[in-house]
């Protein structure tokens, strides 16, 4: 490594493969809990229920947070390899880090103001 | 000449993919990887629909409802099969860049970890399949 800038692009790599396998995890637990059977996901009490257990709300942060880190590092690492003009490639990865910020925001918003349509029993 | 300058003095846009395209070595782990690649560009994509769709959780039951009444019609079934496939390969396959990266023998081993990829990902596919349209353990 001759610069702080391929170290840089080390860490990206191995970053990728980490969030990479726990988004794995993720993915495997969102299916089992969520989509098993279309009574788990599809009912409304039931998923705010989910989403006012501090677990799930952490869960959920961390897979929005994880997925939009993966899913941007990797277009980048797409993009990378066309050789794009540097300000296009720059233009485009500003919309979707923008864009991919703006949905964490709306991913939390989801997640920490649903436990107001929670019924008392 | 070197491949770079061929592509560079055609400016045609379609000349220039489709020759990319005839000089593109098509083996096993290539088609991978641009599978790999277009699967991760439409899954970044969902992730963003997945959250607008979900905004409905705070807009109240009869929005949720509605939406859900949607998302179980046959369109739909259809596309979440094809979505869970556009996932499965993604992630098999992520699992498999993992294991070629850094395992020691990992590389050696890329052709025979693509095929148990295939063959995981088709077993799991059906299996979806059968949840998806038959909903066996409905109640």
């Amino acid at each position: 490594m001759q610069n702080g800038r391929s170290k840089w692009s080390a860490y990206a790599w191995y970053w990728q493969r980490v969030s990479g396998l726990l988004l794995v995890v993720f993915t495997i637990g969102h299916y089992v809990t969520v989509h098993w059977t279309e009574a788990a996901g599809h009912s409304f009490q039931s998923s705010v229920e989910r989403l006012t257990n501090p677990l799930f709300q952490f869960w959920y942060l961390g897979f929005v947070v994880l997925g939009f880190y993966h899913g941007v590092q990797g277009l980048y690492n797409i993009l990378r390899d066309y050789k794009l003009p540097r300000a296009l490639l720059w233009s485009v990865m500003g919309l979707v880090i923008a864009a991919a910020l703006y949905f964490v925001y709306l991913g939390f918003d989801t997640v920490l103001s649903v436990h107001t349509w929670k019924q008392v029993r | 000449m070197g491949v770079e300058q061929m592509y560079m003095q055609d400016f045609s846009p379609f000349r220039t993919w489709w020759s990319i395209l005839r000089r593109y070595r098509w083996h096993a782990g290539s088609v991978a990887w641009i599978l790999h690649r277009i699967t991760g560009i439409a899954l970044l994509g969902y992730l963003f629909v997945h959250i607008w769709a979900l905004r409905s959780l705070v807009k109240g039951e009869a929005v949720f409802q509605a939406e859900m009444e949607l998302f179980t019609t046959p369109v739909f079934k259809v596309a979440e099969w094809l979505l869970f496939a556009v996932v499965l390969f993604h992630a098999l396959n992520g699992i498999r860049i993992v294991v070629v990266d850094f395992s020691a023998r990992g590389a050696y081993r890329q052709k025979a970890l693509l095929r148990l990829v295939y063959a995981a990902g088709i077993v799991a596919a059906v299996l979806m399949g059968v949840l998806i349209f038959f909903d066996p353990f409905a109640v």
